[in-house]
This record gives structure tokens, sequence and C-alpha cells, in this order.
């Protein structure tokens, strides 16, 4: 179905191509997972798929890539449009009408399909992924998982041999990500439609795969069997880690294989892990107490209370509009509060009534869309803004924030050509030059892939470490697991859990990490907790 | 005009002939009470409806045979997300005294993506923003004409960079925000005020006498307004216009107009590798 | 029993506005305040009855105060900027007159006011109001995405900007929120003006800005531009057609700046320009080859409103079957207007559109967030 023959990418300006000498087949009916770090050419790879690389991109393309049949030189993408459908990271972006009725048809009518046609289409598509009560709403009313069906949607009434999806769920909460996965795993099985998958959460669909091809960084890319690549590939879910670690062959590629796998195991591993005891946090840095925020007849947040302590990372978790974001506003004192008291830093200042410059240097927060904060022209001049807008009082400049965050950060490029990880640094350096006790970040690892969220962990636990309170508002249970110490829990604008995160993970089935749904009963969370406890006990022979 | 990078709509020669026969059009369409010999029109209600149709059709005209030469998917795209903020931009303004948030973003994207844009932003921008608000009529026309200069013009500026080109596009925007009230009066000026008034449109008057009438109308009724617009214009390109200039500069660098995309082809037969696909060696680590 | 045309839907918007504009026709031909406050009862009635939520349906009262804005000024005008002394009618105040400096020749301003010039700066007003009304009525009754649908397939490309601006837009609004929210975080309070502009403006447009190379892809990947269908050949006939068109055109405004060109060459000029160009038009259509989803239906309810505004202005411009002199009627001296009955009975059919006309759909979906801010932020 698709066909690289010895292709090679370069653009325009670029020293080294992007892709070098890539040959490979994806067949009728798979379902091809692409996999490599952000900037190893996933993007081009998948571009180059229906012409748009480099008929859009600009730059050089040797070799061929044949579609269907169609020579992607002689056929630009608009020509692929009936054979190859694309699905894009941020839907909401690519929608050029308004409403998923609309929207749905929008391929069809370019494609000029007859009337009827597309009728009888459209409602196809609205049940075959479940969008039939929406079919009027405006699609910036919807939820993101809700709009990336929309846009598989709008792709898929063009009838394509191909579908190809650019990390669909980047842009996601992991529920909307599991929603829309769970979607495209079924189109796979129901329309035996050829699906091209770039993806960071592996853990969801690398059970269904049929191939995987994997990009190393070198603009080489190597194809073949999951479990076989997944051997080679240093992206890997937790549960194919565990896999490795233990030496299980085949490598399970789901918490179930993993699970049929385990009781050696888990006869193994000690009943406790090693140091597993927290060390103590340190004194309260923010006491939030009775929170109430309400738009309109809307009640976002219910009487909340918080403390959060120093040297304590601190995962706020709950469902989408549970009110995380509402309370970590409030609590900074920018966004809106109806009732309750904050007392924040050593002299319990309420920080809503210093205004907004006093309130950074008590609580710093990241918001959802960190460029949102960024309005210079280079890095450099957003961080001399920053030390300047954090008075000298503070110790460290955002400079040497940002070199300790993220090192070797060009300081003449521009802020908006970072990648979403660098620019979380960036505006985590730029909130930390003002050296506030309290940092809160909300929902910052979207769009971060593996080594990202690594990062950011380490980070997390740098700040700890270095004496400041750290919340996190997250759906990420494999980050919250990683990073955090404490996990509260909110819905419906109540705090409903507070307590130790080995407690919490371990308690409830939905917010277990993978490691701990493997090993059960063990209270093992990550894949570090039970390399330590392996290398405690002596291994069989 | 060297920018560095195509521009965004490329503009062919016969483009710029129907643009200029356009513009002789609109001309006419604005100006007529000063240049019209006396006794063409019955009434006065007569020649705005007229020019009103005119304008429809030859902006048609205009936009169609751009489009004819190509506008592409990024092209499209820009003008759309462009006139989005223009529309959005619109009521903001619209309300308090003379504010006009519109011209300067049509002032610095018409002089980053060229001419052909900036004409084509001036007619999107104003259409959009009355869908928007309901406030499509027959001042439209005028209103998409008057726009559709503005940008066209600061698209053929002369190439000067730094702090002569922000002072030209703040004088230019000036300029703009006057000459488009100048402009938008005198298509309503003629059935606007009571006939038998001293500051009306009387046909048949020699061109000084009517201009004189027509001054004082508009000092009367908006030159307030217009000095609003055209010094916000000026003040917001001087403020927001490098930081802005520089954004759709990177937004057009990025956007890669007209890309040079190149194909070769391989070399030799189709090779074994892509025939029948094997994976690389796997070697499998052991623990 | 409802018959399927009048099930709840949205009329055709080219229906409303050929009603509207047949009005608004009416509404010039007449100086008859009589008329004039019928027509305006008839907009009133029918946008009360048949408008939606939508946040364009929303402008109508904007439109009533313009008119209501009209009306003042002109008559505040013929007050100040008075004829002169040799004001003739029942003069009803004297104001002072003001010296003017010499510059100012022909301008007066105060002296004596008759109760004519006043009532006939009224009158043109309201004639003005009413047209105003018209408008304001075709914009409120009429969907504006699904008239961007009936563009002709030469104008596809701005169909397609204005589409996107209009889906962007509210987006953007919500954008913009955003980031000014955002700004407190920097410790950026409300400072001056400007300078918050440009913190939150910057932001703003790179976002937009990427936004639209995002669409750009999507849309070139989803078949926008594909092969035109015209031949070389046609498409130089058609740039033919619109070149000699727009010549045409532009013969015809020359002859009305040159007096010594005989009248009807030019006029003749006007004829065959549109002529071409709308034939270029048609033609250059061809260009772009495209299906419509769910087109409009046009149905008789579409027929009855179309023709009811397109008789009611035939009716007034026709002057057969009542004395012309009614639709005009004159000041001198005052007195009470008589209504015609053939007019009065044409504009009454209008009304029509508010019975006939199907009920607007409920709207499914919930309101448009950003879009209600937008039409709240244009109060």
């Amino acid at each position: 179905m698709i066909e690289f023959d010895r292709v090679s990418v370069r653009y325009q300006g670029a020293t080294a191509p992007v892709l070098a000498d890539v040959s490979l087949r994806i067949d009728e009916g798979e379902l091809c997972l692409v996999i490599g770090h952000t900037g190893s050419g996933k993007s081009t790879l998948l571009g180059a798929i229906n012409g748009l690389v480099p008929h859009f991109t600009g730059g050089t393309l040797s070799g061929r890539v044949v579609v269907a049949g169609r020579d992607t030189s002689a056929f630009p993408p608009r020509e692929l449009a009936d054979v190859v459908g694309l699905v894009g990271q941020d839907p909401l972006a690519g929608f050029v009408t308004d409403t998923v009725e609309e929207e749905l048809a929008y391929t069809m009518e370019q494609l000029a399909i007859d009337p009827a046609a597309m009728r009888a289409r459209c409602e196809e598509t609205l049940d075959l992924l479940g969008l039939a009560d929406l079919r009027h709403r405006e699609l910036r009313t919807l939820s993101g998982g809700q709009q990336q069906k929309v846009a598989i949607g709008a792709a898929l009434t063009a009838h394509p041999s191909v579908l190809v999806l650019d990390e669909p769920t980047s842009a996601l909460d992991p529920t909307s990500a599991e929603d829309v996965l769970a979607a495209v795993t079924r189109l796979v099985h129901d329309l035996g439609i050829t699906v091209v998958l770039a993806e960071h959460r592996l853990e969801r669909v690398l059970y269904c795969a049929d191939k995987i091809v994997y990009l190393p960084g070198d603009g080489s890319a190597a194809a073949g069997d999951p479990a076989a690549m997944m051997e080679l590939a240093t992206i890997c879910p937790p549960v194919v880690e565990l896999g490795k670690l233990a030496g299980w062959q085949p490598l399970p590629l789901s918490v179930r294989d993993a699970r049929r796998c385990a009781p050696e195991l888990r006869a193994r591993l000690p009943a406790r892990p090693p140091g597993a005891a927290a060390p103590p946090p340190g004194q309260v840095a923010l006491a939030a107490k009775g929170i109430v925020v309400r738009y309109g007849p809307l009640v976002a947040v219910a009487g909340a209370a918080l403390a959060l302590h120093r040297a304590e990372v601190t995962a706020l978790m709950g469902r989408n509009g549970s009110g995380k974001s509402s309370l970590l506003w409030a609590i900074q004192g920018s966004g809106r509060r109806d009732g309750g008291t904050v007392h924040a830093g050593s002299e319990g200042a309420d920080p809503a009534a210093l205004g907004p410059a006093a309130a950074r240097r008590l609580v710093g927060l990241v918001p959802q869309t960190p460029a949102d904060l960024l309005y210079l022209d280079t890095v450099g001049a957003e961080l001399a803004q920053a030390d300047k807008d954090a008075g000298r009082q503070a110790g460290r400049s955002a400079a040497d924030l940002l070199d300790a965050l993220a090192p070797g950060i060009s300081r003449g490029g521009h802020p908006r050509d970072l990648s979403a990880g660098q620019q979380l640094a960036l505006v985590l350096a730029i909130q930390l030059a003002a050296a506030p006790a309290v940092i809160a970040l909300d929902e910052p690892t979207r769009g971060l892939d593996y080594q990202a969220k690594a990062a950011l962990t380490r980070l997390l636990a740098d700040l700890a470490a270095d004496g400041h309170a750290v919340v996190v508002a997250t759906h990420d249970v494999e980050f919250a697991t990683a990073a955090c110490q404490r996990v509260v829990v909110m819905a419906e604008g109540e705090i409903v859990t507070d307590d130790q995160a080995a407690t919490v993970l371990t308690a409830s089935p939905t917010f277990a990490p993978q490691v701990a749904k493997v090993l059960a009963p063990l209270p093992y969370l990550t894949v570090p907790q039970v390399a330590a406890a392996l290398c405690a006990v002596p291994g069989p022979a | 005009m060297n920018r560095g990078f195509l521009a965004a709509i490329s503009v062919r020669r016969r483009s710029v002939l129907t643009i200029a026969m356009a513009s002789f059009i609109g001309l006419i369409a604005f100006g007529w009470p000063f240049a019209v010999a006396p006794g063409t029109f019955s009434s006065t209600q007569t020649p705005p409806l007229m020019f009103g149709v005119l304008l429809i059709l030859v902006l048609a005209v205009v936009f169609a045979e751009i489009a004819d030469g190509g506008i592409d998917a990024k092209a499209i795209a820009m003008l759309g997300v462009l006139s989005a903020i223009n529309a959005a931009l619109r009521p903001l303004g619209g309300g308090t005294a003379g504010v006009e948030t519109v011209f300067f973003l049509l002032v610095l994207a018409g002089r980053v993506f060229g001419p052909g844009f900036g004409f084509a932003l001036g007619c999107t921008s104003v259409f959009a923003s009355a869908l928007l608000t309901g406030g499509v009529g027959p001042w439209l026309a005028y209103q998409m004409f008057g726009c559709a200069w503005i940008g066209m013009l600061a698209g053929l500026l002369p190439p000067l960079r730094g702090k002569a080109e922000i002072a030209m596009l703040a004088l230019f925007g000036a300029a703009g925000g006057y000459l488009f009230g100048f402009l938008l009066n005198l298509s309503f000026w003629p059935f606007s005020v009571d006939p038998a008034s001293s500051i009306a449109y009387q046909p048949g008057l020699p061109l000084a006498a009517q201009l004189h009438r027509y001054l004082l109308f508009d000092a009367a009724t908006s030159l307030g307004w217009d000095t609003g617009r055209a010094v916000t214009t000026a003040l917001a390109v001087v403020i927001i216009g490098p930081p802005a200039l520089a954004a759709f500069r990177r937004a057009a660098r990025r956007a890669n107009f007209q890309p040079a995309a190149s194909f070769q082809p391989p070399p030799g037969p189709r090779s074994p590798a892509a025939a029948e696909v094997r994976p690389r060696e796997v070697t499998t680590p052991g623990l | 029993m409802t018959p399927r045309a009048r099930l709840p839907r949205a009329l055709h918007p080219v229906a409303w506005w050929c009603w509207a504009l047949g009005l608004a026709t009416a509404a010039s031909r007449t100086s008859n305040p009589l008329l004039l406050v019928l027509i305006a009862a008839v907009l009133g009635l029918t946008v009360t009855l048949r408008r939606t939520q939508a946040p364009w349906a929303r402008g109508y009262r904007y439109y009533l105060l313009m008119a209501a804005v009209v009306i003042g000024i002109r008559i505040a005008f013929s007050v100040v900027f008075t004829s002169g002394p040799e004001a003739a009618g029942a003069i009803w105040l004297h104001l002072p007159v003001v010296r003017v400096p010499s510059w100012f020749t022909g301008v007066r301003i105060g002296g004596p006011v008759s109760a004519q010039a006043v009532l006939s700066a009224a009158i043109d007003g309201a004639r003005l109001a009413c047209l105003l009304c018209c408008i304001g009525a075709a914009n409120t009754l009429a969907n504006p995405k699904r008239a961007l649908r009936v563009l002709p397939g030469a104008l596809y490309e701005l169909g397609v900007a204005v589409t996107v601006a209009l889906s962007v837009a509210p987006q953007l609004v919500e954008s913009v929120q955003r980031v000014r929210r955002a700004r407190r975080l920097r410790g950026h309070g409300t400072g001056r003006r400007f300078a918050v502009l440009k913190g939150i403006a910057i932001p703003v447009l790179h976002d937009a800005l990427e936004r639209s190379l995002l669409l750009a892809a999507a849309m070139d990947a989803r078949g926008y531009g594909r092969t035109c269908a015209a031949t070389a050949a046609s498409r130089r006939v058609t740039a033919g057609c619109l070149l000699a068109g727009l010549t045409c055109l532009c013969f015809g405004c020359y002859e009305l700046l040159d007096p010594t060109v005989p009248r009807g060459l030019g006029a003749g000029g006007f004829a065959a320009g549109a002529a071409l160009c709308v034939a270029g038009l048609v033609l250059g259509g061809r260009r772009v080859t495209r299906s419509r989803y769910r087109p409009d239906p046009w149905e008789w309810p579409e027929w009855v409103v179309a023709g009811s505004g397109l008789a009611c202005a035939v009716a007034l411009s026709l002057n057969v079957g009542y004395n012309p002199a009614a639709l005009n009627p004159v000041l001198y001296p005052l007195h009470w207007p008589t209504l015609p009955a053939v007019p009065a009975a044409a504009i009454l059919v209008t009304a029509l559109a508010a019975a006939i006309t199907p009920p607007a759909a409920e709207p499914l979906s919930r309101p448009a967030v950003g879009a209600q801010a937008m039409a709240e932020a244009s109060t």
C-alpha cells in the first residue's frame, strides 16, 4: 500500500538530511506505529506519505514514495486527498468550518462527491465514531478527544485507503487520548484501513500494532515486528521496560501479557520496595482553606482545602472539569476566588491581596499553554525581562535557572521555535526567577515524549530538594507515580483523597500505573523501584 | 522589492491592469460629487445605489482575477486567520471613540506579505467582520474598497528597514486612517444631510465650493473620529509594530510561500529492500 | 399537519435578502410617513417572530438605534445649518445667528427654523432609517454562513477565506482571554493601555500565525485547490471577458466626467461592461469543481417571501392604480397625509413573510461562548 524506496529528505538550508535512504513497505490493512524521539523525523516520514513533504514544506526528496500506486512526485497532497487521510496533532487548528457535520463534509465537497452519497457517508461516519449526538455542535465547544474524533471522521468520509495520524493524542489529556486511540484501533479492525500512527502513548496501542517503524534519530529507519522492535527502541512503555528488566521473551506488549509472565518475578521480589519510606515533608509553604470558585451558576471549586509542604511534590489529579486548574489559579491569586483563605510564604500573606508582581514571588504558576507567557523575540530577551520583573532580591538569574533546567538552549533563538519541553523549561525558569516558595504546574506533560517527561521528573525532584513546594495538576498516572510523593484527587470541585502517592496509586485500579497493575498486590510503582529491589536480592542463577 | 522571500499572493501583470482599472472606477465611485459633470444624475439617490452595485461587481472581478492567478492553501489560511483577527478586534475598538484596530494589522500584513495579499486581506477582513456582526449592507463595498487600497498601498511602500520602516508605516497608517474616513464619509455625504442644509451636497456647484461644503461636513461629523483612528493606528504601529513585523516575517519564512520542492528519482530499478521488506537485523539483548 | 416545507428550518438566505431589498426599494420610493411607518411595522413584526439566537441575529436593536441617530442627526443639522433667512413656511423658532469667519462663505449657522424644514428633515431621515432597518432585518434573518455558500464559483477563494475567518474568530477571542489572564502570572497587571496590548497581542498573533500554517497543511491534505476542470482556452476567454468588462465600465465612468460624450454611449458602456463581467465570473466559476453538502432547499415559502418583497418594490415603482403624488405628499401647506390603498396593500403583503415562513430551528448546540463574548464586546 505504501512503499518508500531509498527515500532521503533534506530541507532547504539544512545541513543534514532528516531521512536518509529509508526503504520500507506498509501493507494493506496494517496498523503501523512510527516511534522515535522528538526531532527524529517522524513528522517528515508521515508527511512524505501524502506528499506534504516536499510539496508543501519545500526541500528535496530523493528516492520514491508510492502510495496506492501513485508516485508522490507526480501527485501533490491535494491530489492524494482521496487515498490518504491526514490527522494532525491539534485538531482545532486544522478545522476549516465550525460545526461537526460541515467539517465531516468538507473533504468530500473538495472531491466533488455527489450530494446524496455525501449525506450517506456523513451518517455512516457519525455512527462509526459515535458522534451522532454532536452533529450540530460547534467544534470549538467539544472536548479535545471529541474534536480529534471529528478530525478522524473528516478524513474518513473521503474513504481513503490510508489514514495517517501524526501524534493525534499529544495535545489531549489521557482520558481523551484513550478514547481516540480506541477509536483508531476499532477502525483498523472494522474497516481494514491501513493506518500509520506516530504516537508516544505507546502503552495504549502497542498491543494491536502490526508493525513498528523506529527512527533512532540519525535519519535511518528500522521496520519490523512490534516485539522485536521494542527490543531495539529506547522508547518503551513501563510494561516493556519491566519485561526487558525481567528478561521475558517474547517481550510483553500489554499489561495482560505481562501479568501472565509475572508470577515468577513477584515471587522473587521482597514484599516492600527497599527504601520506600518517603522523607518527611518540610514545613507548610501554602495553606488554603475553604476555597470556592464559581463561574456564574457553575461551581468549579467547592470549598477545597489544600496544604503544600516544602520539599514535596504533590500531584493534583481528577477528571476534566473537576476544578484542578481553577484551584491552582485561585491559590496563585491571579484566578477567581469567591471564598476561602490562602496563606503563603513565611509571613502567611494572601497572594490575591498583594497584586500580581508580589503574588508571583509567593506562588509561581506555569499555565497549561506556557507559550502564553512569551511575547519577546528571543529567548535571551525573555530571560532578561524575567530578571527585570523579578527585581534583584532574588537569588539566581533566569538564565542560570534555564541552564540548570534545560542546558543548551540558544539565547538568540525564537521562543516559539523551541520544542514543547524546552518551552516549558523556559517558562519555568522565568517563574523561578522570582524565587517563589511554591511552584504550581498545570498539565505540564502535554506534548512531552517519554524522555522529556523523565527530564521533567528529575527537574521537579531537584526543585523539591531545593526546598520548593511543588504542585502539579496532571492526568498522567505514570508521570505522577514517578514524580510525586503525595497525590490529591479532586472531583466536582471537592477534594476526595489526599494521601501518600504509594497509597493512593495502588489503591485504585484507575489510577494504578502499569507496573503496579502487573505486580499487584505487591506495592511496586515504577521500574526503577523493581530494579533496585532486584539488585538488593540475589537473583536466580 | 527584495523581501528575502516571495510574496504570499503573486500578482501578475494582468492582475495589475485589473487592479488599476478597478481603482479608477473606485475613485469615481467615491469622488463623483466633485468630478461628475452637472446634470448627469437626476436624483442624488441614484449614484450611491449605482456605484454600490458597480463596486461589488468590480471587487468580484478583481478577486476572481487574483484568485485565478493562484491563492494556494497557505495564502488562503493566512488570509482567513488574519481576517479573523481583524474581525475579532473590530468590535473591541468600534465602541470607543475612533479607536480603529483593523488598520494597523492591515498595514503590517500588507507590508510583509505583499500588495496582492494586502488587497485581498482588506476585502476579506471587512467582509468577515460584517458577516460576524450582521453589518452587511450597501456600505460594505465602499469599506472593502477602502481597506483593500490601504492594504495594497502598504505592500507597495519602499523597502526601508528598522526605525525608518516603522516611522514610514506609522505615517502611512495615520494618513490611511484619515483618507479612509474622508472617502467613507464622502460615500454617504450626498444623501445623509438634508439637501436644504448649507453643508449638503448640491449638484452643479463648482469644485472648490463643493469641496468646501464637504470639508465642513467632514469636520462636523467625523473629524474627531478620524483623528482617533489615525492616532491609534500610528501609535499601534510604533508600539506593536516591531514585534508584530518580526512575527509576520517569521511566519512568512516558516510558511515558505511557493516552496522550492524538488524530487530526485532513485537510481536504477526498484531496490530489493522496498520490494520485500525485512526488518533490519535485530539483535536480542540478553538481560 | 405541517407540510414538509414548513417544518422548523432556516429559510434560504437569498429569499430574506430579496424580501428586504424589495422593501428597501419601496421605502426609497416614498416620503409618505404613513407608508414608512407601515414598512417599519412589517420589519419589526417579522424580525420579532423569525429571528434566532445566533450571534448575528442579535444586532437588530443596534440598527434601530442607528436609525434613531440618523433621524436625530438630520433634524439637528437642518436646525443648526439652516438654509438662510429666506426660510419659508411656519416659523417655529428663531435661533441666534452665529457669526462665521469669512472662509465659511455660504454656510449659515442659526436663524429661523420652519416647521416644514424640520418635518422634511425628519421624514427624509425616517426614509433612511427605514432603509437601514431593511438591511438590518436581512442581516438578522439570513444566516451569513449559509449566504456564503451561494457565492459564485469564481469567488470560491473569498468564500473559503471568510469561512475560515468566521470559524477562527471566536477561537481567537478565547485565546485573547487566556493570554490576558496569563499575563498576571508574569507580574504584569493592568498597566498602561499599549503596554498591555503588546503583551497580549504578540502571543495571540504568534498563536494565530502558527495556526494558519497548520490549517494550510490540513487544507492541502484535504483536497483544497484540486486541479481545475477548466482548459487553458476557457481560462483565456474568462480573463478576456473580465478585462473587457472592466474596460467598458471604465469607459462608462469616464463618460460621467466628460459632458461631451453622448449620454447613451456611457450607459451602454456600463451595460456592456456589467454583462461582460458577469459572463466572466460565470465562466470563471468553472475553475472550481466541488459539490455542496446539504444545500439549502428553495421551496414555496422561499418563493412567497422573495416574491412578496419584489412585488412590493414593483408596486411602489410603477405608479399604477394610485395617484403617484400620494407617495410623496407636499409639505406646503401642512396637512395630514393620505394613505394610498395599493402601496399600503403591497407593503402589507410582505408581512406574509412573518406568517408563512417555517419557524426557526431550535439550536441543538449550547450557545457559542466566544461568539457571545464577541457580541457583547461589540455592544
